[in-house]
């Protein structure tokens, strides 16, 4: 794509928990091109409290390896581009960092607006530590006390439909305002009411001159429509404010960025749903980006996203949240060598204590990656519950048809091989049919989501360029068949005219055929009866054009849902030669 | 340009200006003024920890419409009043009265009803170590300053208190058992390397210890741990590993003491640390320990990660490349001569700063 192209230099930061991210985008040759990117530690929690010091920190690394200068001497971004080799014309910035937001959810009726209110934190950096609903069955004085207890940062209210119930969610109304005027005055929270409209001239009086109190578009606005968007606006905007609060530094990220600043999930997600309108209509995309203190699940159908945020899995500072929502069996299931209950539970509250360490010893290295597989699987499990356009039951064992998927997070992209990635998602995921994994190793992702606001062509030269690391194709097949029968037949013959590959695939074999990042080539399956690839149904054979990847073209014959061993030595075994099968290990 | 990297720092020095921010959750009252000296087992201030609240219902009670309720209201908004008061009333030719259940307060008055407060307990906030009182808004911080020892955990349960230090234990791994606790250590801040089995802890309760101090704990402990009635402190986390050469030498060289024990865990975003402070008294001035320490030369660090995990050194240099470890990873990394001899290359995120 060529474009004239007035804003040439770009640069994105990221501010995560453990990371701080910068990345250059610069023009070449008419097009938009990754430059540079440099990360460093944050510094938005102790001892500094201010993500300035981060941010000053990876734009000297940025200029070490760009030779490129963007703080001028007054120690302000040199914005627009001062010399060839100073400034930058746009900057961009997002962010994950920050305290988890504690919230009290305010809804009328369960799988009404309680419902939606709960999606709605689920979709944002909330940390839900309680909620009121017309079936609490505590007295008002109880929830009064109930919110001075949880000294909540935030309250969001919803309830009744536009024109629809009226005294019970000025009741709710009420018992909010009560609460939230007894609080000490640094601890009182913002109010947001996303609630029936007609009565927002009431609420207001409950809340009289409060300066908290922030004004939405009904979330549940009829029973059969819900719309999370203005509200999420609401609460992206009041968590950015909050945050800003207690850590020093964004409010200069924030005028720096001139407008252009988001929360790293909607920056990601707007991605996600921008490839989904590209690629085809009858699959979605799925991202995941498996942070320290959280993990971002967006999934898109044909333009449809959903983006959930799980704030207690990650790798980092919410790992221990895995022993809460999991067990130890579940973990262990996913390693290739024998380590006892103690040592899984030492290692996940050693590293929750310190969430920047790496894995040394190969040992270690195996366990971290037990964790993230079922970490990624705890989250797409749960965020599974929000893909209304997927076409697939919720409550189905079976992934919907993606296209591709796309991973982040340090565990996934500082693997010692890529083929160490690749069968992470595979376990972790078990997409179907086939599809296409990629890695984002530089974590562009959020940059590019920013971009796609006021400058998608950015977006789409980037996405273009191979700054994504694409593992490769992957296939598949669901339906019936006994260990050991075949389940296909391929042939895959390269566009370059190399060597043609052809053979079958059996049950439980997991095959990997080398097909090279750059690499073109025409795959032929064949499926045995009942046998289900994607193209139309069990049985059906196709030929599509593969690209290559990282790892190659990778034929998942386990089955779906992946069925693992009950007897510990034999799935220990079984982990350890699908590694050497896919060629993690030698 | 030269790339500099900043890691956490824990705090084990021998001998330091030991400076601490005290909040309460709540606004209150400060009890004590700048330049006071204060003992670890003083009140510093009080506040009203969250109060219950009644709903008295005005109208019910008085059987009068709620638009009227108004008219029958003795007590306002804002006013305290005593247990058996009369808040609203009398009505009628039974002479109906709303009355105050207990001493407390009328918060809010809505809809034909009364929010009546009751306070708890006041929450007390102690010093937990002495000092001088340096700065307070008066209302909920008071910052405080001594001299001493400072040995800094990595996670504690939560309590505080005083008492004398005795070691339970020859060296930095001794494992913590229950024989060892006999009534000698009765009030006593006990120190050892690891403690793998919840009998220790208990017994520990059993003979009423002030606290404990230890390299480890398997992290199947941890629920106990929550639970025990002292302060429990680790210093390098969850496993068999033993104390840090430094955190043993100073408390070791500090035994028959009396020390300080905070075991408040780190949190995300909050600066609080479980730690052990020893008061000593200093003539002259000693500076702040430094929280912000660049990684390079000399500078003395404990290793994070397996397989020299808890082992402490000195960085001897920065290397130019990153490192591949046995287990693939390639890793920014720094040349660290080990304590007891040898030197070796650790990923510079596997570090922390021991100073």
């Amino acid at each position: 794509m060529s474009t004239n192209i007035d804003i040439e230099t770009l640069l994105a930061i990221d501010v995560g928990s453990v990371h701080t991210r910068a990345i250059l985008f610069d023009v070449v040759d008419g097009q938009y091109r990754l430059v540079a990117t440099g990360r460093v530690p944050s510094t938005s929690g102790a001892p500094l409290f201010d993500i300035s010091e981060g941010v000053r920190n990876v734009l000297d690394e940025l200029k070490r390896i760009s030779g490129r200068t963007f703080i001028d001497d007054t120690e302000n971004l040199i914005m627009p581009v001062a010399s060839a080799s100073a400034g930058v014309d746009r900057f961009m910035a997002t962010a994950t960092a920050g305290p988890k937001v504690r919230t009290i959810l305010v809804g009328l009726m369960p799988g009404v607006s309680v419902e939606s209110v709960h999606r709605l934190a689920a979709m944002s950096y909330l940390d839900v530590v309680g909620e009121i609903s017309l079936m609490d069955r505590r007295r008002d004085e109880e929830q009064i006390d109930a919110i001075l207890t949880a000294r909540p940062d935030l309250i969001l209210i919803a309830g009744g439909t536009d024109g629809g119930a009226r005294d019970s969610v000025l009741r709710m109304v009420e018992t909010v305002s009560l609460a939230s005027r007894l609080l000490p005055l640094n601890q009182q929270p913002k109010i947001i009411y996303a609630g029936n409209q007609q009565i927002v001239g009431a609420v207001e009086d409950y809340f009289g001159d409060w300066a908290n109190l922030i004004l939405s578009l009904n979330v549940r606005p009829s029973l059969e429509m819900e719309d999370i968007a203005p509200a999420r606006k609401r609460v992206t905007d009041g968590i950015a404010e909050l945050r800003a609060g207690k850590i020093s530094g964004f409010d200069e990220l924030v005028e720096w960025s001139d407008g252009h600043f988001m929360l790293t999930a909607d920056a990601f997600g707007r991605v996600i749903r921008y490839l989904s309108q590209v690629y085809s209509p009858e699959k979605g995309v799925l991202g995941i980006d498996l942070g320290a203190s959280q993990v971002t699940v967006a999934a898109a159908f044909d333009g449809d996203l959903d983006v959930s945020i799980l704030a207690d899995l990650g790798m980092g500072t919410s790992l221990d949240g895995i022993l809460e929502r999991g067990r130890i069996i579940d973990i262990k299931r996913w390693l290739p060598i024998d380590l006892s209950d103690s040592y899984v539970r030492d290692y996940i509250h050693n590293k929750t204590l310190f969430p920047r360490t790496v894995p040394t010893i190969l040992e270690e290295l195996h366990l971290e990656h037990a964790l993230a597989r079922e970490i990624v699987r705890l989250a797409v499990k749960k965020a599974r519950q929000g893909w209304a356009g997927s076409g697939v039951a919720r409550d189905s064992v079976l992934m919907p048809p993606l296209e591709p998927i796309i991973a982040s997070g340090g565990v996934l992209t500082g693997v010692p091989r890529p083929e160490f990635a690749a069968l992470m998602l595979l376990d972790a995921i078990q997409p179907t049919g086939i599809t296409t994994l990629v890695l984002d190793p530089n974590s562009l992702t959020p940059a590019l989501g920013v971009a796609a606001g006021q400058m998608p062509v950015v977006t789409v030269q980037v996405l273009e360029t191979g700054s994504y690391i694409s593992l490769g194709t992957v296939v598949a097949p669901i339906g019936r068949s006994r260990r050991g029968r075949r389940i296909l037949s391929l042939r895959l013959e390269r566009v370059d005219g190399g060597e043609e590959v052809s053979g079958e695939v059996r049950k439980g074999q997991l095959v990997r055929i080398p097909l090279s990042q750059g690499e073109q080539g025409r795959l032929t399956i064949r499926p045995e009866r009942g046998i289900d690839v994607g193209f139309g149904g069990p049985g059906k054979a196709g030929t599509i054009r593969v690209s290559g990847g990282a790892v190659g073209l990778v034929i998942d014959g386990r089955g779906r849902p992946l069925q693992l061993s009950k007897d510990p030595a034999h799935r220990r075994e079984l982990n350890q030669k699908w590694l050497w099968d896919i060629g993690a290990m030698e | 340009m030269k790339k500099s990297y900043h890691i956490p720092v824990t705090h084990v020095v021998p001998m330091t200006t030991i400076r601490r921010e005290l909040l309460m959750p709540v606004p209150g009252t400060v009890l004590v003024g700048v330049n006071e000296n204060v003992k670890g087992s003083q009140v510093l201030a009080e506040s009203a920890p969250t109060p219950h609240h009644y709903f008295l219902n005005v109208a019910r009670g008085l059987g009068v419409p709620v638009r009227r309720v108004g008219q029958y209201l003795v007590r306002n908004a804002g006013e305290r009043v005593e247990k058996g008061e009369v808040i609203a009333g009398p009505v009628g030719f039974a002479r109906r009265t709303i009355r105050a259940p207990h001493d407390g307060r009328i918060v809010a008055i809505t809809r034909g009803r009364v929010l009546f407060e009751v306070r708890a307990e006041p929450l007390e906030l102690q010093a937990g170590f002495p000092g001088r009182v340096i700065a307070t808004d008066g209302v909920q911080t008071i910052t405080l300053e001594a001299t001493g020892a400072l040995v800094q955990g990595i996670w504690g349960n939560g309590l505080q208190d005083t008492g004398i230090m005795r070691l339970a234990g020859d060296d930095s791994s001794s494992r913590l058992r229950a024989g060892q606790l006999d009534i000698k250590l009765r009030g006593a801040v006990v120190v050892a390397g690891i403690c793998d089995h919840p009998a220790p802890l208990k017994q520990a309760s059993d003979i009423s210890v002030r606290g404990v101090i230890l390299g480890s704990i398997l992290s199947d402990i941890i629920p106990v741990a929550k639970e025990l009635p002292y302060p429990l402190i680790i210093t390098e986390g969850f496993g068999e590993l033993p104390m840090n050469s430094a955190a043993f030498q100073i408390l070791g060289s500090n035994v028959g003491r009396e020390v300080s024990i905070d075991a408040t865990p780190m949190e995300p975003y909050k600066t609080n640390r479980p730690e052990v402070i020893i008061p000593l008294p200093s003539n002259a001035p000693i500076e702040l320990p430094n929280e912000v320490i660049p990684i390079k030369r000399g500078i003395r660090v404990r290793i994070l990660r397996a397989p020299h995990r808890g082992k402490v050194g000195k960085v001897r240099e920065m290397l130019p490349r990153a490192s591949i470890y046995p287990s693939g990873v390639r890793a920014v990394s720094a040349k660290i001569e080990l304590e007891q001899g040898g030197v070796i290359s650790v990923p510079v995120d596997n570090l922390d700063v021991i100073q």
